[in-house]
């Protein structure tokens, strides 16, 4: 497994009175190749389980083991180089890291860091511009004329230039429009199908976990509480609502059916076979 | 990063927390002249020991101030090499590649430190136990008899409140910036002067952007709500004195008084 926290505990400004535990000996295994959601409420981890994957965190204790690499709290930052090549982590809000003169330019700035030639890492930012969705005609524009969204895809996009195996994102769709957060997503599920990599999205938002996610992470008070398939977990009606999640529209209005006296079979999640099974049910009555 | 102790409000429950601030503010800055006193090596020493008590006092931790101090030892050893280059008086301590070494340039050295590290801890000591909200209305107060001579004492108190409110906001956006950008491999540490440079670039930019539009939207919020700087307004705290305020005052007076003293009859 390429992935996995063991007892790994995080506690931030350690022996001052400000000092507070974030996680707490988490363990946990991520399947490669897979997009694995991560929830749980604000405080949670979340944001801390995540830094830890490209090491910007080191774990108070425990390990966390990244492809085929061990990370403990002796690591050197001089060591982390390479990793951070093969995990590439978006903030929130990851606009607010633009800063070159130009949209090319920026996108090229994470690949140069690594090594990558200038001509290389031109051919690889045009093409990751491609890839999220972006006219190539903005290329040589100021990163800091574009619209919102549009920055949050070249601030993906610079990113992407370096051609992680791990993606990490850290809640990519807040503070989008509706249709923005969908193409964004959609990005994201291509990226996991064509690109094969592996993708860790860090959402509050369950209806994208359904759509779009194969495995699904609960966070709760800085230690792992579910880590199961998105399939089985929304199925789980009694665990959702121990946990406070709202279900996905489509299995509320299923569980509305059911008792306006319409029982509709298990395992119903997307809108599409909804349809058909209600379609049927009034046919043959 | 974020554990800058530097100028940060530790709330805890003591005599020294809970003094008007008014008073406290006028109790650093005799304590700031006190330092100043050439009072000689009692005179230090009597003063380090008053201030290290009001430390203990306000319940701080003194190795949490120490910690803050860290940074100074950079220009300790700078001071020292000056020293070294420059003071030529004092005896002969010992010589090292050809070097001599005069004891002044050491004692002038420790002398010009121990300075800096009382006012230190004499800003820390108010700076720590006092809110900052607090401290900029006790500004206010201490500065309103100068609006007779065209001071704007409340625009000044509401610069620095705005100023201080933003502190630990900017070094969280700064955190999560350079966070953000060692995810794209930048390294402020290691690489060539140009990567540096880039490096901190990367970084400035921006904050700077982010910083900007952090002051258009408070401004607009601040209109919003219809700031108006020069309107009379009432405040729902009220800053008292008490009888302990004045007991501190009179100490830090005699304090000062006994200092000057010792510097008259040293």
């Amino acid at each position: 497994m390429p992935i996995a926290f063991e007892k790994v505990s995080y506690t931030y400004a350690p022996g001052t009175p400000f000092a507070y535990a974030a996680l707490k000996e988490v363990d946990l295994a991520i399947e490669m190749n897979r997009i694995t959601a991560i929830i749980g409420p604000t405080g949670s981890g979340k944001s801390t389980l995540v830094q830890h994957l490209n090491a910007l965190l080191l774990p108070s204790s425990g390990q966390v083991l990244v492809l085929d690499r061990i990370i403990t709290h002796t690591d050197k930052p001089k060591q982390l180089k390479s990793l951070r090549k093969n995990v590439g982590l978006v903030f929130q809000f990851p606009e607010y890291q633009l800063f070159e003169e130009t949209v090319l330019k920026d996108i090229m700035f994470g690949p140069l860091n690594f090594g990558v030639s200038e001509e290389n890492a031109r051919k690889k930012a045009l093409e990751t511009l491609n890839v999220v969705g972006m006219d190539a005609n903005i290329a040589e524009k100021s990163p800091l004329d574009l619209s919102g969204g549009q920055k949050r895809r070249v601030a993906i996009a610079g990113i992407l230039a370096i051609d992680p195996k791990v993606l990490v994102l850290d809640e990519p769709t807040a503070g989008l429009d509706p249709q923005g957060s969908k193409s964004m997503m959609q990005l994201f599920m291509q990226l996991n199908k064509k690109y094969e990599k592996t993708v860790l999205i860090v959402t509050h938002n369950m209806e994208h976990v359904l759509t779009y996610c194969d495995n699904v992470v609960v966070m709760r008070e800085g230690k792992c509480a579910v880590h199961q398939t998105v399939k089985d977990f929304f199925n789980d009606a009694t665990l959702l609502n121990e946990l406070h999640i709202t279900p996905p529209h489509v299995l509320r209005f299923k569980e509305a059916m059911k008792l306006g006296g319409m029982a509709l079979p298990e395992g119903i999640q997307d809108i599409q076979s909804l349809a058909i099974a209600i379609a049927s049910r009034i046919k043959h009555e | 990063m974020s554990n800058i102790a530097l100028g940060r409000y530790i709330p805890l429950d003591s005599v020294v927390h809970k003094l008007d601030p008014r008073m406290k503010i006028m109790a650093m800055f005799l304590l700031l002249v006190a330092v100043f006193i050439p009072a000689g090596y009692y005179g230090y020493g009597v003063l380090g020991f008053f201030i290290v008590a009001v430390l203990l006092i306000a319940k701080l931790k003194l190795n949490f101030i120490f910690s803050a101090m860290k940074p100074m030892l950079f220009m300790l050893v700078f001071l020292l090499v000056i020293n070294i280059l420059v003071l030529r008086t004092g005896y002969v301590l010992f010589s090292i590649f050809g070097f001599t070494v005069y004891s002044d340039a050491i004692f002038q050295t420790l002398y010009i430190t121990f300075r800096l590290a009382l006012m230190i801890m004499i800003t820390t000591a108010l700076t720590a136990t006092t809110k900052p909200l607090d401290l900029t209305l006790a500004i206010e107060d201490l500065l309103a008899p100068l609006k007779r001579f065209g001071v704007p004492a409340h625009e000044i108190a509401m610069m620095i409140s705005i100023a201080l409110r933003f502190i630990p906001t900017l070094i969280e956006e700064t955190e999560r910036i350079m966070k953000a950008q060692a995810s794209r491999g930048v390294d402020l540490k290691e690489g060539k002067f140009k990567e540096k440079i880039m490096a901190i670039l990367s970084l400035i930019v921006p904050l700077f952007v982010s910083s900007f539009q952090r002051a258009e939207d408070l401004a607009d919020a601040m209109e919003a709500r219809g700031y108006v700087p020069s309107a009379k307004r009432t405040r729902y705290k009220q800053l008292k004195r008490t009888f302990k305020d004045y007991v501190m005052i009179a100490i830090v007076l005699l304090l000062l008084v006994g200092l000057i003293v010792m510097a008259v009859y040293k």
